[in-house]
């Protein structure tokens, strides 16, 4: 296998990832500065976005058989450096006030990063597992960075076992669907299932196992569970970068991997996913409602929401990629704001996550009441935000795929979502005794945080220019 | 200079969001200025718009500015895009070039109120959206402002909110036009529904080559658009709002209850006039509704003690004179009526202003008088906005306007005998009210001491409404050939009656109306008393004050059975479905809930079951 000059520039941006990774790990051995690790990092991803247009013009590009560099991939990738961005800004902010050393977080943020960009560029089995543990395994790190706190440590370790359960499922998936077609690539996959000849009794579960272990990583119902836990347990910028990064990458491969290789048509795994998305609606929004911990609440929103993207995700079609890709940038946007708020007002101790936290914020914090009620708006998809916009084409694509059922479900479930967002409001409205804040609060958060709801209404009122762009990647899939 | 339209509606609307945030930290000298400064720009900006639109008029008549897709599924794609063509362009000139005058009398008028900046703020807002609604390309947009203008009346009638009085005269106005938006709304959706498009113009294209003359869709649609017009403008069967709207500070009534938000009812009708065309009936039905009002709230104006409720009942019967140019196809003359309106009527509510500010907020006409002498500028203005409100002849722009609709309504196809003689019977009582009020306020004897004298922040914007009241009516010639541009003209038929002959009875009608106030509140006030005092005065008098009773039959209508209903149903039995739904929903909640229990093995064991579950559904189901 040859690897020409120009499979280097198609690679550059994950190639720069990694070298950022090297750069930083070195800097921190030479001298420990926490503003030294961060800038680098930030510098590192921002050359990184840059380098996608450098290799734009050579996709799409197949470089060995484990990567496709194709515009699917580049718009995913730009997405989710642009979030680690917001996730170094917000972090920096918070991990200010943290005792322990604070660079190795910097260099286990860009490996996450680069796992999750080797998974949506990933067109083989191998790929896939390699950008999977890439991110798993940062993100163990991360979770139980403040290591002398107990409910990071029990988040990191709950995640690790669990994760680890999952990954047997998915390669027990993987190994069986090789067994029926003798190849790990997309590509091949797509040409044997298109031939009558091969085993469905093989591929059938082994894609249902595969699903499993996709729908651990999303959070999906009923492997869901571990998801509370995780963000309570996590420091607030990992949470967020769990619930946008790891959750976005492994949704656009799900994508890739099932419209590439046609396993979305087979008829059977179309109830299953049926099931998975009605429970995740359901069991989501239902669990936040009474909830008092809102990390746990945004946790159990974000199942929600990654079951109503699986609607879009069934309703196949021209539509769906776009409600998809649309989506999961407002949803992006959406809970890098609402974490960024709970980040922003975290303290060195403990952090900012019960109800009782905000009550009377407005009377306080009126700016950040405000950025907080747009962000819990959007969740909740009311007009004016990115989120009304996403759900409403996620709404078109089920209904233009005549999914009834689903759509009535996601409405009604939306409805039900309503509560708990409107909930944190009123909190975040009523009247306290508490006199105005006199601290400020951590720059770079609230820098990001102005940049979100900037982001947040622009999408609301001007979804057609970020429409165009979405439009004009996506034939690039299929 | 025309692709600058969209900053029109957006400077005032930046203000009305800059003022709304930071208005309470700022000084009221900068409230006042970037207030008012906020509609000086559009408004100098709109009169350069027509300067280029008149000079170099666009191909087609129009000019429309797509800014941008809301969104786009199917057939649905909304666009905030405007629309200028020479209707609109009307509008919009004297929309902001009124809403300017107004307010920089504001400034004044307003000074020392704590919710300075928030009564500019609305007001911005209301510009704002008043705007969009007069330029929106297509019926959502429209909607919008219609909403926006809607919000912004609810708000500034109950501007003093602490007095619970005017949280009602609020709350009324939301209501009842409400009825009519609903209509409205159901509207839009049928034309969605079976032309595929809200785009104005491509709707009544399609419309024309689609329906015939009277289908039933066609009459549907109108008459839905026409139920919202009749909630906006204040005309039968839904005015009874705009009377106790008056408890708004007095320049709100100027510029949202009397020169543009409430004659938003008409532009509909003349926009959609394509729609009316295909359906005579619900055009007549819109003759027939401004004759009814016009007369009807003539009678009420008779009778009323507050000065503002007079002016109010006058703005109805006033509208009621465009509803009846417009239903008689008299589209430009409806249009001209407007205007002029705009202005002697934005006038008249100034210099009522100036009076009740100077009379300590004295609202009652029968403890004013004398003050003439007192209060010599608000005298003659007000001389000035009630001699065109009432028609003097040959040198007021009211006169004009009012004698080119009664013309119309002679002459056009689809005006009668009977329109004519109702429109000219009008024209007697809008005399008689006008002078009654003239007399009463600013001759006899003086019954409250001047306090308060206005100063030329009040003065100046009324003295330039003095001069357009006067003068807009000598335009027009120019003014209905413009109009042709835009609207279809008269279809010229019925009795064919000469324009003298028009002219001379309508001034003979504004002659009598003079004479009888005259005689019966100025020369002879006995027999005005008498007259009012007498048992056939006295029950007409109760029944015209109290708007025909229709206030007291809505009560008993709607009012009544509604809160009686709910009294009687106070646990509701409709309800008990929805609370039992969150019942479900928190019992589902807490059952779900034991799932959490955040034990590791747990967790994995559901992973394991998840997994086990997903296998089985795809290999046996």
């Amino acid at each position: 296998m040859n690897v020409t000059g120009s499979d280097f520039t198609a690679l550059l941006p994950l190639i720069i990832l990694a070298v950022t990774a090297i750069v930083v790990m070195v800097g921190a051995a030479i001298r420990r500065s926490h503003a030294l690790s961060a800038s680098l990092t930030l510098i590192g991803l921002a050359i990184s976005i840059g380098s996608l247009w450098i290799a734009a013009p050579l996709l799409p590009r197949q470089v060995t058989p484990l990567l496709m560099m194709d515009h699917y991939a580049v718009f995913y990738i730009g997405l989710i450096a642009a979030s680690s961005i917001i996730t170094v800004l917000l972090a920096y902010g918070y991990f200010e006030k943290y005792e322990g050393s604070h660079d190795e977080l910097y260099i286990l943020i860009l490996v996450a990063t680069l796992g999750s960009a080797v998974l949506v560029a990933s067109s083989h089995f191998v790929s896939l597992f390699l950008g999977l543990e890439l991110l798993s395994v940062s993100l163990y790190a991360m979770i139980a960075y403040p290591r002398r706190r107990p409910l990071p440590l029990e988040a990191g370790i709950k995640y690790l076992v669990l994760a680890a359960v999952s990954a047997a499922f998915l390669l027990f998936g993987m190994a069986l669907v090789y067994g029926a077609f003798g190849t790990m690539e997309f590509g091949e996959i797509a040409a044997r299932l298109a031939r009558p000849d091969f085993n469905l009794w093989l591929v059938l579960p082994g894609t249902a196992l595969i699903i499993t272990g996709f729908g651990f990583k999303l959070a999906l119902a009923p492997f869901h569970l571990w998801t509370p836990d995780v963000y309570e347990g996590a420091p607030a910028p990992v949470s967020a970068y769990i619930a946008t990064v790891s959750k976005g990458a492994m949704f656009a491969l799900l994508l890739r991997y099932f419209y590439q290789t046609g396993s979305h048509e087979l008829e059977p795994l179309h109830l299953v996913f049926s099931i998975i998305a009605i429970a995740s609606m359901f069991g989501g929004n239902i669990l936040a409602l009474l909830q008092n911990n809102v990390k746990r609440i945004l946790a159990y929103s974000s199942i929600a929401h990654l079951g109503y993207l699986l609607v879009a995700f069934q309703a196949s079609g021209d539509l769906a990629p776009t409600a998809v890709a649309f989506y999961l940038v407002a949803y992006f946007v959406t809970t890098f704001g609402a974490f960024g708020v709970v980040t922003v007002l975290s303290d060195g101790t403990r952090d900012a996550d019960l109800i009782e936290d905000y009550r009377g914020l407005f009377w306080r914090r009126p700016a950040i009441a405000a950025i907080f009620t747009a962000m819990l708006f959007s969740l909740a998809g009311i007009p004016v935000t990115a989120g009304f916009i996403g759900k409403f084409y996620v709404v078109a694509a089920g209904a233009s795929a005549a999914m009834w059922s689903l759509v009535v479900i996601l409405v009604v479930t939306s409805a039900i979502g309503l509560f708990y967002y409107l909930r944190i409001v009123v909190a975040l409205y009523s009247q306290s005794t508490q006199t105005p804040a006199t601290t400020s609060l951590a720059r770079p958060g609230v820098v990001s945080l102005i940049f979100l709801s900037a982001a947040l209404i622009y999408l609301g009122l001007f979804p057609s220019p970020l429409l165009a762009l979405i439009h004009r990647l996506m034939p690039g899939l299929i | 200079m025309l692709d600058l339209l969209w900053l029109v509606p957006a400077i005032p609307f930046a203000s009305a969001f800059v003022l709304a945030v930071f208005g309470p930290r700022m000084r009221s000298k900068a409230v006042a200025v970037l207030g008012a400064g906020a509609i000086a720009v559009p408004a100098v900006l709109m009169l350069l718009i027509a300067a280029a639109f008149v000079s170099a008029p666009p191909a087609g008549g129009a000019y429309t500015q797509v800014l941008w897709t809301w969104i786009g599924v199917g057939s649905f794609r909304p666009a905030i895009a405007f629309y200028l063509d020479a209707l609109s362009l009307v509008m919009v000139v004297v929309v902001t070039f009124v809403s300017f005058l107004i307010h920089v009398y504001s400034t004044e008028f307003m000074r020392g109120d704590e919710g300075y900046s928030r009564f500019f703020a609305y007001m911005n807002l209301f510009v704002a959206s008043m705007v969009t609604l007069l330029l929106a390309d297509n019926l959502l947009l429209l909607y919008l402002g219609w909403e926006g203008v809607g919000l912004c009346s609810y708000l500034l009638i109950g501007f003093w909110y602490q007095d619970p009085v005017n949280g009602l005269a609020g709350r009324k106005a939301f209501i009842v036009t409400r009825v009519g938006d609903t209509a409205m709304a159901v509207g839009l959706f049928l034309l969605f529904h079976s032309l595929g498009t809200l785009r104005i113009q491509d709707l009544l294209h399609t419309a024309s080559d689609q329906w015939q003359i009277g289908s039933p869709y066609a009459v549907a649609a109108a008459a839905l658009l026409l139920g919202g017009a009749v909630g906006k403008s204040a005309q039968l069967p839904l005015q009874t709002w705009l009377p106790d709207a008056m408890a708004g500070p007095t320049p709100t009534s100027a510029l949202i209850h009397a020169a543009t938000m409430v004659t938003a009812g008409v532009y509909l009708i003349a926009r959609t006039h394509g729609l009316y065309e295909l359906a005579p009936q619900v055009q007549l039905a819109v003759a027939v509704t401004g004759a009814a009002t016009l007369l009807m709230a003539g009678c009420s104006a008779l009778t009323q003690n507050d000065i503002k409720r007079v002016l109010a009942y006058s703005t109805i019967s006033q509208i009621g004179y465009m509803f009846f140019a417009l239903g008689v196809g008299a589209w430009g003359a409806a249009i001209f009526h407007f205007m002029t309106h705009a202005f002697f009527k934005a006038l008249l509510f100034l210099a009522a202003g100036v009076v009740i500010e100077a009379l300590h907020h004295e609202h009652n006409i029968f403890r004013m008088g004398g003050l003439r002498k007192e209060l010599p500028a608000a005298f003659w203005t007000f001389l000035i906005g009630g001699c065109a409100l009432a028609g003097l002849p040959l040198i007021t722009a009211g006169y004009y306007s009012k004698d080119l609709i009664l013309w119309s309504a002679a002459n056009s196809t689809a005006g009668t005998a009977g329109l004519w003689v109702a429109g000219i019977a009008g024209v007697v009582l809008t005399s008689l009210y006008t002078f009654r009020l003239i007399f009463v306020v600013f001759f006899g004897q003086p019954a409250t001491p001047v306090s308060h004298r206005p100063g030329p922040a009040m003065m100046i914007p009324a003295f330039v409404l003095a001069f357009l009241s006067i003068t807009a009516g000598f335009a027009t010639t120019p003014f209905a050939a413009f109009m042709a541009k835009a609207l279809p003209e008269l279809h010229e038929g019925g009795m064919g009656m000469s324009e003298v002959i028009n002219s001379t009875v309508a001034g003979l009608a504004f002659l009598a109306g003079l004479l009888v106030a005259w005689y019966a509140y100025l020369s002879n006030p006995a027999l005005g008393r008498a007259a009012a005092t007498s048992r056939v005065g006295r029950v007409l008098h109760r029944f015209w004050f109290s708007d025909w009773g229709m206030d007291w039959f809505y009560d008993r209508l709607f009012v009544w059975p509604v809160v009686w209903s709910a009294k009687a149903n106070k646990a509701d039995i409709v309800d008990s479905i929805y609370t039992g739904l969150t019942r479900l929903a928190a019992l589902c909640h807490r059952y779900f809930s034991l799932t959490e229990t955040g034990r590791l093995r747990w967790y994995a064991a559901w992973i394991a079951g998840g997994s086990a579950f997903a296998v089985a559904i795809a290999m046996f189901l």
